[in-house]
């Protein structure tokens, strides 16, 4: 049998990592569900490497992970793990592309969600910045929300949230859409519509991944869940009443 | 160029393989020449100037064949486009036929557009009601949630069919809060993200029986079920394709000469680099070699569209990027978009049809000026530039004052005195301060179950012919 050594990093303070760990690493990725649906073959034609957004800017390529996960290379797998699945942008020019019909940006995601699965402290640093987002669409379902765009939060995107000045309040409830009139949400979202995300939440994971990542905002995500769910239970209660 | 490759790289001996280079075993160097070099890229370019999927044609599988197929089965129910719905048939990738309902139609809102970009979905209402759409916008729905796990990996394949099926059975049911029969709503897919996604997971639950049980089971909690199965959309539809099958009785009702106006289009990657072969082409528009949506809109009404060479690039939004990683964001819309829009197609708007992509085109602009990259380009969405076509309100209505992007000097060019409009504009804040305020439909209809909820009575426009 083959012996294997751990795999370090020689310019790195990081402990070596064990090859049981690669090989469980690897395990993930390649039982996930979506693993044969977006995997295929390679040929190193590179063409999705010649389309791609994020081989401009970062030492990234899509070829590059397709041909480390079809020629099984645990290392590089590991190694890719760390930082470059985080350049991807998420675009699908390179499935879009490919003639085997490969999806090197589907490969991306089940990277990311077996990076998270295994606590990967590079996913926690790339996502931090993510925590509000996180926070949103976790509690109320929706990624974005009116007053999480300010002036402090995106100060590169220039002076004015609004070419008009007046309260968000205002400038919320003169959108002609009535769903629309909210600050803490993008539309009003019934409280029903909530509990029913909790559930599917709960069910699939998602909040074992959210702690994985962040455990007070995980803490906090649960909070908010509970407060609606009490919420909902009481407005139950009182219809029942109400009906008696 | 083979020779080379022969002679310089293969022939290395095994001993003299260099170490790990994070490019796989079978990797070898093409020592490419520059000249050698442009000629391959060249040959990449040509190829995704054309219609190039349609290699893929015989390739290739219609998800819905499978999805009636599990019909007949019994595994699940279709929410069909129906008679109520009064479908208009449009041409996808390989010439296969896709229902594009024209009324009748649950929004589906996006999360990005509603918080950020709120010109957009009132512009597609606003278009609704001139033409005399119906419609329902509803607070029971959660966005998809795939901008964030496309973001941030949390999330997974059964979470995002869940709330996919989630929301599309809430569209089934809506009607009923208005005494009218299940199915009479059918989804109106805002965002691109959204719609690529939920094409995506369409096709993952009809492949993989192990997910359907899966999400069955949950949406079987959630009293989420039609007759004990999953109900499944038989088709999916952005708004830009409603847009796109309305587009010549948008025309009738248009009053403002867009005609001076050169356009370039931002076509989204979610909206038609996903499940590809469900996107509508025409021949007649760009010969086919583009997907159809925004581009036949904007020639209908008129637009000179210019098509330019980054045109299959995306917009640099990145979902991460956006939040967390910026200069990449912005550096790429510059570059790649805005840039060669203005200095190569000379144009005065680039219209895009998607959420992400407009928000990074219009607000990373600005930060140009700190690298002396200033450019001064009116971003938009297809919608709002038709809405205002047809002589909508550039602030009340279209609410362009949301955008960074200088769309006063697109205004001007169309002959719309925004000085004006934006004192009539500021002038109805007066009036939303006082409470008097306008919207597009009743908002007691947004409400369907819970707190909140008043049965209407049945408005007769929408009443169609009972299951």
């Amino acid at each position: 049998m083959q012996e294997h050594t751990a795999i370090g990093d020689p310019v790195s303070a990081a402990p070596a990592v064990p090859y049981e760990k690669l090989e469980e690493v690897f395990d993930d990725i390649r039982s996930h569900l979506l693993y044969d649906h977006e995997l295929h073959g390679c040929l190193n034609c590179g063409i999705c490497t010649a389309t791609c957004p994020s081989a401009y800017y970062y030492d990234y390529s899509p070829r590059e992970i397709v041909q480390l996960l079809w020629t099984e290379n645990l290392e590089g797998i590991y190694d890719a793990m760390q930082e470059k699945i985080w350049a991807c942008a998420q675009c699908y020019t390179c499935a879009a592309r490919c003639p085997f019909e490969n999806s090197p940006g589907g490969l991306v995601m089940i990277m990311r969600e077996v990076a998270i699965k295994h606590g990967m402290q590079s996913a926690k640093d790339v996502l931090r910045p993510f925590s509000r987002v996180l926070l949103k669409v976790i509690s109320t379902g929706n990624q974005l929300a009116p007053n999480m765009i300010t002036r402090e939060a995106f100060p590169d995107w220039g002076p004015n949230v609004s070419k008009v000045d007046a309260p968000l309040n205002i400038l919320r409830k003169a959108i002609p859409v009535p769903t629309m009139h909210t600050m803490d949400t993008a539309w009003e979202v019934n409280l029903k519509t909530s509990v029913e995300l909790y559930t599917i939440w709960e069910a699939t994971g998602v909040l074992d991944q959210l702690e994985q990542v962040d455990e007070n905002l995980f803490d906090l995500v649960t909070d908010v869940m509970d407060e609606k769910r009490d919420e909902y239970n009481e407005w139950l209660e009182e219809q029942a009443d109400a009906g008696e | 160029m083979s020779r080379r490759l022969t002679e310089e790289t293969m022939d290395k001996p095994e001993a003299a393989k260099p170490a790990y280079t994070g490019f796989g075993d079978e990797w070898k160097p093409s020592n490419l020449t520059p000249a050698e070099a442009r000629a391959a890229t060249s040959w990449v370019e040509a190829k995704i100037d054309k219609r190039s999927m349609l290699t893929r044609k015989d390739r290739v599988e219609d998800i819905r064949d499978a999805m009636w197929q599990l019909e007949k089965d019994g595994e699940i129910v279709v929410h069909r486009v129906d008679e109520r719905h009064q479908p208009v048939v449009a041409k996808t990738l390989y010439g296969w036929e896709k229902k594009i309902p024209t009324t009748n139609h649950w929004h589906h809102k996006s999360c990005g557009q509603c918080g950020n970009i709120p010109g957009y979905p009132s512009s597609v209402m606003w278009l609704m009601n001139e033409l005399d759409v119906a419609y329902i916008d509803e607070t029971d729905q959660t966005s998809c949630t795939a901008w964030n796990y496309h973001g941030s990996g949390i999330g997974n394949v059964v979470s995002l069919a869940a709330v996919f099926l989630r929301n599309f059975h809430q569209a089934y049911v809506s009607a009923k809060a208005q005494g009218l029969p299940e199915g009479t709503f059918y989804p109106l897919v805002h965002c691109g993200t959204s719609f690529g996604n939920y094409k995506e997971m369409r096709i993952f639950l009809m492949h993989s029986a192990e997910l359907r049980e899966e999400v069955k089971k949950i949406l079987g909690k959630l009293g989420r079920l039609v007759d004990g199965k999953l109900l499944i959309p038989e088709e999916i539809v952005h708004y830009s394709e409603w847009l796109h099958v309305m587009r010549d009785k948008i025309r009738e009702r248009q009053t403002i000469d867009v005609s001076g106006i050169r356009a370039t289009v931002h076509p989204a990657c979610h909206v038609y680099k996903m499940v590809p072969e469900d996107v509508i082409y025409d021949d007649s528009v760009l010969n086919g070699d583009r997907v159809a949506v925004s581009t036949g809109l904007l020639q209908t009404l008129g637009a000179e569209v210019v098509d330019y060479s980054t045109w299959y690039d995306c917009c640099g939004f990145g979902f991460r990027h956006i939040i967390g990683e910026r200069e990449f964001t912005r550096s790429f819309a510059i570059d790649r978009k805005i840039k060669v829009a203005v200095e190569e197609a000379k144009a005065d708007v680039m219209i895009g049809h998607d959420t992400g992509c407009i928000t990074t085109l219009d607000k990373n602009q600005w930060i140009g000026k700190a690298v002396d990259k200033v450019y001064a380009l009116p971003i938009m969405a297809d919608c709002q530039f038709a809405a205002l076509a047809l002589g909508a309100h550039p602030y009340k209505l279209a609410q362009l004052h949301w955008h960074a992007s200088p769309f006063e000097q697109l205004l001007e060019k169309l002959g719309i005195d925004w000085e004006k409009a934006k004192a009539e504009f500021e002038a109805y804040l007066e009036e939303v301060k006082a409470g008097r305020i306008e919207t597009l439909y009743d908002p007691k209809r947004a409400i369907t179950s819970g707190e909140g909820y008043v049965k209407p009575p049945v408005p007769a426009a929408i009443a169609g012919p009972a299951e």
